[in-house]
Parts: structure tokens; sequence; C-alpha cells
């Protein structure tokens, strides 16, 4: 479980997160939508430690992030928007590898690791192919594998389908739903609602670093278009 | 171009380690011969060391035009006077037995490259080099070579995007200055990107390093280069 | 499960920003290395080698800017392609240009004491562009004290000839330090964005 409370994060003097209070159970499926600089990234930055609050609170299951960042960061796996600036390794396997690697896991264990991530990928078995040769949507895909390597019950993708062709973001979405059927929390960073408006639990939509919208989808759809979101027609 | 080819030669199940300490011990050597005999010694190693990567001379001279080419400037200047005769023979021959000295060098250095992964001597980094250095020299090494090809598209695209505009009539200050500019800049942009993964993945300084085991075979390496220190240092 | 990882020691965050910024700096001192552009009615190309080197010094300082040199002569050690000429390994390290490969270094590790005057780098608005063309003189004169000398040596012929050969990549490197004055100043501002 992932609670903010009254969280505040300043870029010099104005605030990009003005007292955000959230509370994202395990096994949800959040849609976190918003205009650009509405504070969205700097919101999920939060929630693995990547940022420290200026005020307020961030609890990632009952402990707070910045005081334990290697919990926070294997509790809650982030996959950013250019899978190509995130990895790490010129090989696939190597690259999944590194989240594991760090945590100082035994070799078995990092093996058995990598292969169950990439299988959720359903890249199995490509795990000495090079990163720079695989697709946009494969990127995609090994970059979720990497998050997946450290076990997170939460999976945050900011802005996962930026440069991904039909296909892909479609392969990308279906892997997401079988993430979240076994039980993983996932959460998606975006300006663009398109197709996933009917997959999520609900959605939250920020503006000026406040919520302005936080709603099931089926009611949320009128509230978004408020907010220069993209919103499907039908 | 020269790089790692995986295969299953004498030189390919090598640990990096014996074959890094091989070209220490070997490059010791070519340096202090100073015999003829001595010189077709290390001449005769450096080929034999191609040979255990399977690898032809000519390929590995061919990956080392650059370093020929300066090797070549050596007799030249070395001849050159500045008043008549202009050219001195024993000065360009002096010049030829010491580059000569380097040439079995390229053999040694082509053969580990060819079958040596930069995984590999990655590895042997983090395993020899103590502390924290080491662990950031070797994840850095990882990284670089991961980057090098992302780095190359990226200012491939910068000259693209000059050239598409007419960029190429500009003169040779400005297109460099302007090349240098932007690929500065989309450089450390990715560095800032890379730099949260690296820290969402909790980039350590004592994570499982990669195995490296030393064979038989490698302490066989290991005896050979301390014996190639000790001849050329003793004969 | 968090007693599982309490043994996980992670690499602070500002040393993880400099890790990266060094690494992406040596990969384009590599990729520039191997650049060059043409001009017309020159047979000799003119490389953009150097700028990597100045910039690593420039915006870094001594530490990190000698890392990110030493990341580049390592990865080429370790048989990437990335020295001039698109070699790898220790032949180019011990052969005749060697010398400049220790240089660019050395020269690094200078112009960033010259201009940070301490190990963690400041924002090069605070350093003035004297400071900064004072810097990149003595580091460019570093490069050429180590790489002539050692091409003397490997080469077994006189400092003079030495110098002598390689008297024609000294203007254009002189150049290439006036440029870079102009071209690092776009950098600077991504550089303070990433820390």
């Amino acid at each position: 479980m992932i609670e903010t409370s009254e969280l505040v994060y300043r870029h010099g003097d104005t605030a990009a997160l003005d007292g955000i209070s959230l509370t994202i159970e395990d096994g949800e499926w959040l849609l976190l939508a918003g205009p650009n600089g509405s504070g969205k990234t700097t919101l999920v930055r939060h929630f693995n430690a990547l940022l420290d609050p200026d005020e307020g609170t961030v609890l990632v299951d009952g402990q707070e992030a910045a005081a334990n960042p290697v919990r926070a960061r294997t509790t809650v796996g982030m996959v950013f928007q250019t899978p190509r600036d995130q990895f790490v390794a010129a090989t696939v396997g190597a690259d999944v590898a590194f989240g594991p690697e760090n945590l100082g896991l035994a070799r078995e264990d990092i093996d058995r690791r990598v292969a169950e991530a990439l299988s959720a990928v359903n890249m199995d078995g490509r795990g000495d192919e090079r990163v720079d040769s695989l697709s946009g949507g494969e990127q995609a895909r090994v970059a979720i594998a990497g998050a997946l390597a450290m076990e997170p019950s939460h999976l945050v993708l900011d802005e996962p389908f930026t440069g991904l062709d039909w296909p892909a973001r479609q392969s990308v979405l279906s892997h997401l739903d079988d993430l979240h059927a076994a039980g993983t929390s996932i959460i998606v960073v975006t300006h663009d609602v398109r197709d996933l408006l009917s997959r999520a639990d609900r959605v939250v939509g920020l503006r000026e670093g406040g919520v302005a919208v936080d709603a099931p989808p089926e009611q949320a759809r009128e509230q978004l278009s408020t907010l220069d979101v993209r919103v499907p027609e039908c | 171009m020269l790089s790692y080819e995986p295969g299953a030669t004498v030189a390919h199940r090598l640990d990096p380690r014996s074959k890094i300490g091989f070209q220490i011990g070997f490059a010791v050597a070519a340096f202090t011969v100073s015999t003829l005999a001595g010189l077709a010694g290390v001449y005769a190693v450096g080929l034999g060391c191609l040979l255990a990567a399977r690898l032809s001379p000519v390929r590995a001279l061919r990956a080392y035009w650059f370093v020929l080419v300066f090797l070549g400037f050596g007799p030249l200047f070395g001849g050159l006077t500045l008043g008549p005769p202009w050219f001195r023979v024993d000065g360009a021959l002096t010049s030829l037995r010491g580059v000569a000295r380097i040439v079995p060098l390229l053999f040694v250095s082509a053969a580990f490259v060819h079958s040596t992964p930069v995984r590999d001597t990655r590895a042997a980094i983090q395993h020899t080099v103590p502390g924290k250095l080491g662990q950031l020299l070797g994840i850095g090494v990882a990284l670089t070579f991961r980057f090098v090809p992302v780095v190359r598209t990226d200012v491939g695209r910068i000259r693209e995007a000059i050239s598409a505009r007419g960029g190429d009539e500009r003169t040779l200050r400005d297109r460099a200055s302007r090349i240098a500019r932007l690929s500065l800049v989309r450089s450390l942009q990715r560095a800032g990107r890379l730099s949260v993964a690296l820290r969402a993945r909790c980039l350590a300084y004592n994570p499982t390093l990669p195995a490296l085991s030393l064979s038989g075979l490698d302490y066989l390496v290991f005896a050979l280069s301390i014996g190639l220190v000790l001849v050329s240092v003793l004969v | 499960m968090s007693e599982r990882h309490e043994s996980v020691e992670l690499v602070p965050d500002t040393t993880v920003v400099y890790v990266a910024v060094s690494v992406l700096l040596a990969a384009l001192t590599a990729v520039l290395a191997q650049l060059s552009l043409p001009v017309p009615g020159i047979p000799v190309p003119f490389s953009l080698q150097p700028f990597g080197v100045f910039f690593a010094g420039l915006l870094l300082g001594p530490v990190w800017g000698g890392f990110t040199l030493l990341l580049y002569i390592v990865t080429g050690l370790a048989g990437a392609p990335v020295f001039s000429g698109g070699g790898a390994g220790v032949a180019y390290f011990l052969g005749p240009t060697g010398g400049f490969l220790v240089g660019f270094l050395l020269a690094a590790v200078v112009i960033g004491a010259v201009v940070h005057r301490g190990i963690e780098p400041r924002s090069l608005t605070a350093v003035s562009t004297v400071t900064q063309a004072l810097a990149l003189a003595v580091g460019i004169v570093v490069v050429y004290a180590v790489g002539v000398p050692w091409f003397a040596v490997v080469s077994d012929i006189s400092l003079t000839a030495a110098a002598t050969a390689m008297a024609p990549f000294f203007p254009p490197d002189v150049l290439k330090a006036v440029l870079t004055l102009g071209a690092v100043a776009g950098g600077v501002e991504a550089f303070d964005q990433v820390r």
C-alpha cells in the first residue's frame, strides 16, 4: 500500500505538488492522468524515494519511503518513458539481472527472477539478445521485466506508450492486465487515456500539483475533459 | 573492425584475469627485448596468441591500421634531418627496431579483444580492483559500453539535422561547434534519465558479482606470464 | 521482507549522478574520437576527439572528469571499439599514440582542478571565460607533454623528431579548445538540471 499525506514538493518557489493525500491499495489498477506539468511524474517519483518530500509523508507498506529507499524501490517498481535510457547492460538478460544483483541475491535466485520476469512479458529465452536490436515494443517489455525482477507489489509506468505503435501498445497492455490479474498493482501515468479508462479501477487526475479528480472511470470521464486530458469519444 | 566474437577456442575459455595478466607480462617482455633472437621469440609468442584465439594475423593488423600509421611515422621522422643529407638511414633503422617490438603487441591485443567480452573484463575489474573504485569502475565500463551506440545514434541524428537544413555549407568551425554543443546537451539529458533509472534499480556498492573461476589452464597462463617477465629481465 | 535487503549499500544519489554523467561523457568522447569532418581541399580530416576531454574537465572537475577519461580508456582496453580509427585493446595504450590517452586523462584532471579548485564540481556559470580558457590551454599542454615524449620513446626517435611529427595536430587542437568555450556554455544549463 502507498499512502501520501499532505505531500508538498517545490521546484524553487513553485509547488510542483501542493498537498497531495492519496492512498493506493495493493492490487489496484490506477490511472494517473493530467496535462504536462501537472505533477504526475513528480508524484510517482516519491513512491520509491527518487524524490524526498519537502512537507508531508510518503508511506510504503506503512514505512516512510525516504527512510528506507531500498525497501521502497523493491516494493514499487518503476518503468520510465524511454526504455533506451534505462537499460544498463548491452543484453536483455544482463539488464534484467541488474536490480537483483544490486540486492546482493544469490546467483541462482537472480537467474530464476530473470527467467520469471522475461516470461511475464513474453520474452522467454531471449536473454542473450542485444537491447538495441529489439523493436520499440520489445524494449518497453524488457524495461517492464527489469522492474519486475525486483518483485514489486506495485508497478508504476510513466508514459509507457510513447513512441509505440498500436500492436505494441496492445501487447504491453495485455501484459499489464496479466500482471494485474496475478495481484500486482498497476499505476499508469499518462496524459492520453485512450483504451486505458476501461481497464482502470480508479482514475486520479492532477491539476497544478493537486488532485482534481479521484473517481471510478465512468464518473471520471467527464471530469477529465476539464483537465485537458484526451478522453475517448465513446 | 575487431571486436569480441563468441567461440570455443583456448583463448575464449581462459579467465579474463589470466588474459590481462598475460598482456602485462607480454608487454614487459616486448619492451625490454634487445636481441634479435629475443625479438623473434616475442613474435613467436604473439603469433601463438593469435593461433590460440583462431584469429588471422592479417585481420589483426588490419584492425590496428591506425596504430600502424603512427608506427610508420617513427622510422620516417627518425630518419629525417634538418640539413643535408635530409634522411639518415641509421636513425630510421633505430626507430624501425623500436617499432618492431610493438607489432607482436598488436597480435596479443587483438587476440584478447577477439576472445574476451567486455562483461568479462568488467567482472575482472570488480573482482580485482578493491573497494568502491572497483565497483564504480566496473559498472561504469559496462554502462559506457552500453551507451556508445546510443550516443553514436544521437550524434548521427544531429549531423543529419544539420545537413538537412543546408548546414554543410557552413564553415568547419560552425559545424564542429554545433555538433559538439548539441551532442553534449543530448548526452547530459540522457545522463539525467540514466541516473534516475540507476537509483530506481538500487545501484549498490556491494552487488552480486558476475561469477569468475580459474582453471588449471589459467594457472598455466599466469606462470607463463611471470616466466615472460623473468626471462626478459634476466636475459 | 525489509530485513532481507538491509545489507544493500546504496551508492549515494550525488555519486550516481556523477557516474551517469561520466558514463555519457566517456561515450561521447568515444563517438567524437571516431568522427571526422571532411575539410574541402585538406587531406587531413578534422577530428572532434578532444571535445569530450575538454567537456569532462570543465563540467565535472578533477575527480569525475578524470574518472570519465578513465572509463573511456578502460572501456577501450576491455575491447570496446572506442579509440580513434575504431580500435580497441591494449595495443592502443602501449602503441605510439598511447601517451595521448594518458595525456587526455591528466588533462581532464588538470582542467577540472584549475576550473573548480576542489573535488566537488561547481556550476560553470560562476567561472569566468578567462579561467576556462586558461584551463584548456594548460590541458592542451599536458596532452602534448605526455603524448610527444611517449611517441618518441615507443618509436625510438628523438624528442625533436616526435614533436615534428605531431606538430600538424597542434593548431587544430587549439581551435577545438576555442570552440569548446562556446559549445560548453550550451551544456551548462543541461548539467545544472541533471544535478
